[in-house]
């Protein structure tokens, strides 16, 4: 239960960072949150991930499903995709890597305080 | 332990952060990209997106509004001329930002700022051209007009008020994908967008060619297979019209050789083939409304985001529809509520080389009727991206830049410093003409105005609502001597250079002429009694076979002339292929017999889907090149044109030839078919059709395929009158009935919205591939509008 209000946190706190900061805040969040909950790294990484694929991939939503994929489309295809949806999960999981690697970090350092 | 790993882990993440936040090579920073609120993912527009909206702009001097049509087309009503233009910048910039900057940077020469040194030789050779001193030189006039200088900036005012407004997601998404930002416009910029078009449309020219040539052909020989005008045209100004006396004495050439020669048998400029357009207008006897109807497709280059953005204008005095170029004010091509008119290029030589003699062991010095003259120098300053910057001196002379030098060889070699000696580095103001023309009344007010239109030289169509119909073959020339200018010329004489300027109400024109129509689609201007003298690159095939159908036209209807635009009878077929199958003969395989007896029976029409479009064009490619190979060590590049060479076989198969190859033409039809089945073998594994093997490309700016649309299922090529080649053709066909009631149809291969993500970036280009068209809505000039296709507004208060 905890961990999933911490992938929430994450994700909330990380979209409103990006209004006005630029795209890397998807490190400094998740590293941030890292240091202060009190998860094992395992945990951490999990919540970083989630939170920063959850964000990602439903920004990304917001967008493409209005647009009917016309754009999506196009951009996979410059990116030698075959198709949007394979285009989608690799954005949201490079997101969620990016979030989960950070948190993992960040959880290390409070144990070493 | 555990400090290692997070040390570790930190210098990953941070470096993952770090690649992905930098471009590598060409791949743009991909983290910044994919971000879904401020990358790539903004540029995905709802397909339902609500365009109205409300605006401030203090710099308005009354309140404005934009009525947006179901199709994206704005229609601006303004209460005075500021701030029609202030809103036409401010518009075309919502929808076109990137391409406008492009394509001012293409003009200018400063692509390699944001693509880097690939793009260097071809900033290098816009600079040497004096591409920039001549849009200079043209911007200090149209700044010294009041009218033109409000019109621009009022446009650039418009523009930078959106540009300030926008933070990194609202950029257009290919300045993410390249990676560099926006910056503020200014006049020079709608100069050098005009420039660009001028340098399009008179940029090609046979005198370093045509100097080659001369070396290896006899005059015969010459005469022969580059005439002056092609026999038979149907010339712009009906042939027959009574010119007035010509104001000018015509100069006679210099007595001694004025041409210089040249021993270096390999040089050679690359020729661009046949930019071309089509026009024309029918008198009300000739149509079935009684109006006259005006019809104009300029063929440019097909590309994303289209050149042409469509717009209606309105202000006290004006009300009129049309075609802009998104990067400069007012409409190029359109009509207005009394007067219609289109542009074809018209291909009058304004552009001659003169062969510098430079002062030995001095650098800096020339010679001029045996003086020492001394070169004007322009640093040019070539900034490239990630590369130290570059700066080009560039010499001016009396004629003009030298363009080619042993530092920079003209495409082939040839070393020999050139000048070149452009009307486009002339202080000309063709936005002035725009502004006259958007506001014309009448026949005169309209001629008052394309007199302001000096280069490019066009062939102007015109028709109003009292029913008159005109052409003039408009542009600013010079009083030429016999040839000046067909070839590089001497230029350390003064007798070789450039004399005094034609009035210009002595272009040739016509207005309502006997024949009931008039029609250009870029062939010779007048027939040999009109008094100056002039060449150029003109060509036939499209005009032979628009006056053919023209002068049959009784009770024409919108509709037909649709039909007509999209035409693709080949008169080059239709007069060349009986005589290939007349000597065509000798053992052949079933499939090539079975090809044979299709093209016998096929009706000259080069439909998208037809085989025998495909089996004429590939045979006709082979019968050409074999044709002119080895003839006489002409290059490639500088054969004759298809409609001599079609002359010449039709003249061989009568029996009277003096070319070697055209001797036997029972050998040349074998071996040219024979050639030609290869090629339709391959061709006809993915089965044999006319489209897919000439594959019309409507290409993005940036040559992205997943933004581009190829092999488009649409007929026709360059010698038919729906021209649609590879990656040329017709790049807004347009339609006007001049009635009571002006009744306009019009579409251009492309959409209104520059952004790919946009379902309005290429929503018309179905249309234009089957010959459809949109009706474009003109309304009334009035505060109020009732037409229910009008869905977004724009309110744009002070």
């Amino acid at each position: 239960m905890r961990l999933l209000i911490f992938i929430i946190l994450i994700a909330i706190l990380s979209a409103i960072a990006e209004m006005s900061f630029p795209w890397w805040v998807i490190a400094i969040i998740p590293f941030v949150a890292g240091i202060f909950i009190n998860k094992k790294g395992g945990a951490s990484f999990i919540a970083g991930f989630a939170g920063i694929a959850l964000f990602w991939l439903v920004a990304v939503l917001i967008k493409d499903i209005p647009n009917e994929h016309i754009l999506s489309r196009k951009m996979a295809t410059i990116f030698k995709l075959p198709n949007y949806g394979l285009l989608i999960l690799v954005v949201t999981v490079l997101g969620g890597l990016i979030g989960g690697l950070a948190a993992w970090a960040g959880s290390l350092l409070r144990k070493v305080n | 332990m555990r400090i290692v790993l997070a040390i570790v882990l930190i210098v990953i993440t941070g470096g993952l952060v770090y690649t992905l936040d930098h471009p590598i090579s060409d791949l743009p920073a991909i983290g910044k990209l994919v971000d879904p609120i401020n990358g790539c993912w903004a540029n995905a527009e709802p397909t339902g997106k609500n365009f109205t909206t409300d605006l401030k702009f203090p710099a308005l001097k009354n309140n404005t509004t934009v009525w947006l049509d179901d199709r994206l087309v704005p229609h601006i009503h303004a209460r005075n001329d500021h701030d029609i233009y202030f809103m036409e910048g401010y518009i075309h910039a919502s929808f076109r930002l990137w391409q406008m900057d492009m394509e001012t940077r293409a003009a200018a020469g400063r692509v390699s700022e944001v693509v880097g040194k690939k793009a260097f030789d071809y900033d290098r050779k816009q600079r040497r051209k004096g591409m920039v001193y001549g849009a200079e030189r043209s911007l200090q006039a149209m700044e010294s007009d009041p009218r033109t200088k409000l019109m621009m900036d009022a446009y650039s005012e418009g523009i930078n008020t959106y540009i300030k407004g926008l933070k990194y997601r609202d950029y257009p998404l290919e300045y993410k994908l390249m990676g560099f930002e926006p910056e503020p416009w200014t006049n020079i910029k709608s100069a050098l967008l005009l420039k660009y078009m001028a340098d399009d449309l008179t940029g090609s020219t046979n005198d370093i060619p045509l100097s080659y040539l001369r070396e290896i052909l006899s005059p015969e020989m010459l005469r022969l297979l580059y005439p002056e005008t092609i026999a038979g045209s149907a010339t712009v100004i009906p042939a027959g019209t009574k010119f007035d006396k010509p104001s000018l004495a015509i100069p006679v050439a210099p007595k001694d050789s004025t041409f210089p020669h040249f021993t270096t048998k390999d040089f050679k400029e690359a020729k661009e083939d046949g930019i071309g357009s089509n026009n024309w207008a029918l008198a009300g006897s000739r149509t079935k409304n009684g109006a006259a109807i005006l019809c104009n497709d300029p063929h440019l280059g097909l590309h994303l985001p289209s050149l042409w953005y469509e717009v209606q204008l309105q202000s006290p005095g004006m009300n009129v529809y049309g075609a802009t170029l998104s990067g400069a004010p007012g409409v190029i091509i359109g009509f207005n509520d009394s007067v219609s008119w289109g542009f074809t290029n018209n291909y009058r030589d304004v552009k001659d080389y003169y062969l510098i003699k430079k002062v030995d062991d001095d650098g800096s010095k020339y010679w001029f009727d045996g003086k020492q003259m001394s070169y004007t120098k322009r640093l040019e300053t070539i900034i490239i991206k990630n590369e130290l910057t570059y700066v080009d001196t560039v010499n001016y002379t009396t004629h003009g830049p030298v363009i080619y030098d042993r530092q920079f060889p003209a495409e082939g070699g040839l070393k020999k410093p050139l000048a070149m000696c452009w009307m486009g580095h002339k202080a000309t103001n063709e936005l002035l003409a725009v502004y006259l023309m958007n506001r014309a009344t009448d026949y005169e007010s309209w001629v008052d105005g394309i007199l302001n239109f000096q280069c490019p030289a066009q062939n102007m169509v015109y028709a109003d609502r009292k029913g008159n119909i005109a052409l003039w073959g408009q542009g600013q020339f010079i009083n030429k001597w016999k040839d000046q200018g067909k070839y590089i010329m001497d230029g350390s004489r003064s007798a070789t250079k450039w004399g005094d300027l034609i009035p210009m109400r002595e272009n040739p024109h016509i207005l309502n002429p006997a024949q009931g129509y008039v029609a250009s689609a870029n062939q010779c201007v007048t027939d040999a009694s009109y008094p100056y003298l002039y060449n150029g690159d003109f060509i036939e095939f499209r005009s032979w076979r628009i006056n053919q159908v023209l002068s049959k036209t009784q009770n024409a209807s919108i509709e037909d002339m649709f039909a007509l635009q999209n035409d693709t009878y080949s008169t080059l077929a239709a007069s060349t292929l009986p005589v290939m199958l007349k000597n065509l003969s000798g053992d052949f395989s079933t499939t090539e017999k079975a090809y044979i007896e299709q093209l016998k029976k096929w009706d000259y029409q080069l439909k998208a889907d037809g085989a025998e479009g495909a089996l004429f064009q590939i045979w006709w490619y082979f019968l050409y090149n074999r044709t002119w190979s080895g003839f006489s060590n002409v290059p490639a590049l500088f054969y004759p044109l298809p409609e001599r060479t079609m002359q010449l076989i039709l003249e061989a198969d009568s029996g009277k030839t003096n070319i070697p190859q055209l001797a036997h033409l029972n050998v040349l039809m074998k071996l040219s078919f024979k050639e030609a089945m290869d090629s339709v073998a391959k061709a006809s594994n993915s089965g044999l059709a006319w489209y897919k093997v000439k594959n019309t490309t409507v290409k993005h700016l940036t040559n992205l395929p997943a933004f581009s649309y190829d092999h488009l299922k649409i007929g026709g090529w360059g010698n038919t009158v729906n021209a649609a080649k590879s990656n040329h053709g017709p790049s807004w066909r347009m339609v006007v009935q001049m009635g009571k009631e002006i009744e306009a149809y019009g579409v251009y291969p492309g959409g209104q919205s520059g952004n790919p993500g946009s379902k309005y970036y290429a929503d018309f280009l179905p249309k234009w591939v089957e010959g459809k068209y949109n009706k474009l809505i003109f309304l009334p000039n009035a505060d109020t509008q009732t037409n229910t296709n009008l869905i977004y507004t724009w309110t744009a208060h002070q």
